[in-house]
């Protein structure tokens, strides 16, 4: 049976007869893929850092990463750049979704023909291909494989840190360790900043994996102050992190204290390997129990020697027991560390100050070895009219007072002077003891050389900081503090090309009322200790002795190392400091 | 759909009910009671269109689970009837006498999971393998890595670097 609309519908195809075609005229020459076609890959060069991330997810391992001609490998980039084979590559597209910077997408050119075969593996962007600024095809899409946020950190309230010494950082609990870990793509860009060299990726595995004895050993073969740099270590890896360049950087100082918080200190010599010593018979001095001091005692002590430590103080750790506040990190933690080296058989000689109580030619001629690492002890005056006066500390002796539990009183007002860690140690502290807080900086914030946590801690806590001011003079009354004349400056542009000079703006004195002034511009080595027949023989550059590669100084078998050596006065810097000398030791005492 | 389900579970024992869409049902059945569940929905609830049958392998449980994918034209609805086989020696009943074309999945079944449909026609055949002389490839203990290395050749000249190592090698050496 027939019906009516089976006899006209052929009809109604003509309807479309004026319309303009849907497929394309010329289909052998004309053949563009689709917008978001997986064509031939296209790499932005000065983009990409050759993190390897690429290489990793490719399931059929049509990536080899390479160095390139005019790409060097520096901090944060690793000069090699992807290469692909064709041949193997199904444009899947797995390497642009993870690509950590972006920098790796896909044309939507597929019609490419060659009749040489090796034609068909190329580096992406650096072998120019007509297809480079072809802006249709396959870009890394909205989503994300790598999560980019950070697994929030618990904090203590701001609000509740005043009058309190608490550790502010909770820390990471199992399941937000992993999670944050499982973040990395294990690239170890980061290895290379880190002043140690430490295995970043290696232990972010081992708590991916729940495996923390492993994570230890890891940390260890580094760093034997996991504990300490877990939770002040100026992390500049984190900076170079390969995740961070398209979401948060990965914790790996909150990941590398959640190993060393996981495993109990009675253990640690257990999981190290480190239950018995065979002594070799020589025998080590080291001036100094600060982190590069404590670093090569445990590297030369568990290589068999025999290790003393000269310390002046009471307690071993240096700035960062008497330097560092509490409130980032505990002391217990620091006395755990310093007790696990006792335990391992290194000596502590405390309040035995070089130079005073022994003498440095002693020391010398007793060891067959020495290492100094006696770190920036004095501090440098601000050099205005008044600082001699009561009420006018310096913020390395006001720190070391409230560490050793003393009372100190510094009123109601309190002016800072500096912007790097130290004056936001001694801010923050201040702002504990229940005083308002006034921090004067010579440059802008942006210019602070202290890290960008303490300031926005700072911040957070209350501190009132006031940039670009120059200290004209502490103005007293009776022998005691009274207000801190200031001059507001104006930042200059350096005709040498180095960082903009704040210039002093004429007529702009400001005067703030204080009870105490405390300075923070920074510290020098005292090199007292050292007889002048000694001092002769290490060389000094602008206050930081000379050393080679091997950490060694001028004089013979002396070593030496932390913030009376190198310019980045940190931590991590020091314990890699400790662990070169201990090598360079070993190798010319043993080999 | 959900009259269809009731109907089902009046008659069958059911022991999971998936609802993935308003038209798109998933339901557990033992294995005897299978085919049996296709051919009643097959020939009473009207789901004449067989789309597929896969398998999933359960290496840990020890299983393969089979899927059978139907389609109810008119209403446009979609079961799909789930079974678990023993993986040891797998068997299950063909059901090409149901839909002819069942006996080309079944034959795609057992080459790339050794599951065994006896009966079916032409289900020893080579289907996509021609000479294949390893395990099942889609089982989970097939090694596709290791297969690939030791039947295939790399590239010659091919040569790679770890950015961690080449970054060590160019900026600290001798630490």
């Amino acid at each position: 049976m027939m019906n009516l609309k089976d006899i006209l519908s052929p009809f109604s195809a003509w309807r479309n007869l004026l319309k303009e075609p849907v497929t394309i005229k010329d289909p052998l020459t004309e053949r563009p893929g689709a917008p978001r076609y997986r064509g031939f890959h296209k790499n932005d060069i000065e983009k990409c850092i050759g993190c390897g991330t690429c290489e990793t997810i490719c399931e059929n391992e049509a990536i080899d990463l390479v160095a390139v001609a005019n790409v060097d490998t520096k901090n944060g980039d690793s000069g090699l750049r992807p290469l692909v084979d064709y041949g193997r590559c199904c444009w899947c597209a797995l390497c642009v979704d993870v690509c950590t910077t972006g920098s790796l997408t896909m044309s939507n050119e597929y019609t490419w023909v060659s009749n040489d075969p090796e034609d068909f593996r190329y580096i992406p962007g650096v072998d120019k291909k007509e297809w480079d600024n072809n802006d249709l095809g396959w870009k890394k899409p909205d989503y994300t494989l790598i999560p980019t946020e950070r697994m929030d950190m618990e904090e203590m309230e701001p609000s509740e840190r005043e009058g309190t010494f608490l550790e502010i950082v909770r820390g990471y609990s199992r399941a937000q360790a992993e999670k944050e870990a499982d973040r990395c793509t294990e690239c170890g860009l980061c290895v290379a900043t880190c002043p140690a060299h430490m295995d970043i990726p290696g232990y972010i595995r081992a708590v991916r994996e729940g495996d923390m004895e492993e994570g230890l050993r890891l940390l260890y073969e580094t760093n034997p102050l996991p504990e300490i740099c877990g939770r002040v270590c100026t992390h500049r890896c984190e900076e170079v992190c390969a995740v961070g360049h398209s979401g948060d950087p990965l914790a790996i100082r909150w990941l590398k204290r959640y190993i060393a918080d996981q495993v109990p200190f009675e253990e640690y010599k257990r999981i190290l390997g480190i239950t018995s010593i065979e002594e070799n018979g020589k025998k080590v001095g080291i001036i100094g129990a600060g982190p590069s001091g404590l670093s090569a005692a445990y590297y030369l002590r568990i290589r068999g020697f025999e290790v003393t430590i000269y310390e002046a103080k009471s307690k071993g750790g240096g700035m960062t027991m008497y330097g560092i506040p509490k409130y980032r990190l505990p002391m217990n933690m620091l006395e755990s560390e310093i007790g696990f080296l006792e335990e391992i058989g290194v000596k502590f000689v405390y309040e035995t100050r070089v130079g005073e109580d022994i003498s440095f030619d002693e020391i010398y001629k007793k060891h067959d070895a020495v290492f100094v690492g006696i770190g920036f002890e004095k501090p440098y005056k601000i050099n205005i009219k008044g600082e001699e006066q009561k009420g006018a500390l310096q913020a390395i002796s006001f720190l070391d007072d409230i560490n050793k539990g003393k009372k100190v009183d510094i009123g109601k007002k309190v002016a800072i002077v500096g912007g790097g860690n130290v004056a936001m140690d001694a801010a923050r502290v201040a702002r504990r003891l229940g005083a308002e807080v006034y921090m004067l900086y010579r440059r802008r914030v942006e210019d602070m050389p202290a890290d960008s946590e303490e300031i926005h801690g700072a911040y957070e806590e209350g501190v009132q900081i006031i940039p670009q001011t120059i200290p004209v003079e502490i103005i007293g009354e009776g022998g005691k503090v009274k207000s801190i004349q200031y001059l507001m400056a104006e930042m200059v542009p350096d005709e040498k090309g180095g960082r903009p000079k704040p210039v002093p703006i004429e007529g702009s004195e400001q005067v703030l009322e204080i009870d105490t002034l405390i300075g923070a511009i920074g510290q020098e080595a005292d090199y007292g200790f050292l007889p002048q027949e000694y001092l002769d023989k290490i060389e000094t550059n602008r206050g930081r002795m000379l050393v080679d590669n091997n950490n060694k100084t001028t004089l013979d078998k002396v070593y030496a190392g932390g913030d009376a050596v190198n310019k980045t006065a940190d931590a991590i810097s020091a314990i890699a400091d400790g662990h070169r000398a201990a090598d360079a030791i070993e190798r010319m005492l043993l080999v | 759909m959900k009259e269809i389900i009731n109907n089902i579970q009046e008659k069958f024992k059911i022991s999971e009910v998936t609802e993935q869409r308003e038209n798109q049902y998933f339901i557990s059945v033992e294995k005897k009671d299978t085919i049996q569940l296709v051919t009643y929905l097959k020939d009473i609830e009207k789901f004449t269109n067989f789309i597929l049958l896969t398998a999933v392998d359960w290496i840990e449980k020890g299983q393969f689970q089979l899927t059978y994918m139907l389609n109810h034209p008119s209403k446009k609805l979609d079961i799909g009837v789930r079974t678990f086989i023993e993986r040891e020696n797998a068997t299950m009943d063909s059901a090409h006498h149901l839909w002819e074309h069942v006996a080309t999945f079944q034959r795609e079944l057992k080459e790339m999971f050794g599951i065994d449909f006896p009966g079916s026609p032409r289900v020893d055949e080579p289907f996509l393998l021609e000479g294949w002389d390893n395990i099942p490839p889609m089982r989970r203990d097939f090694d596709t890595k290791k297969y690939s290395e030791e039947t295939y050749f790399p590239r010659p000249g091919r040569s790679t670097n770890d950015p961690a190592e080449h970054m060590k090698k160019k900026l600290y050496p001798n630490e």
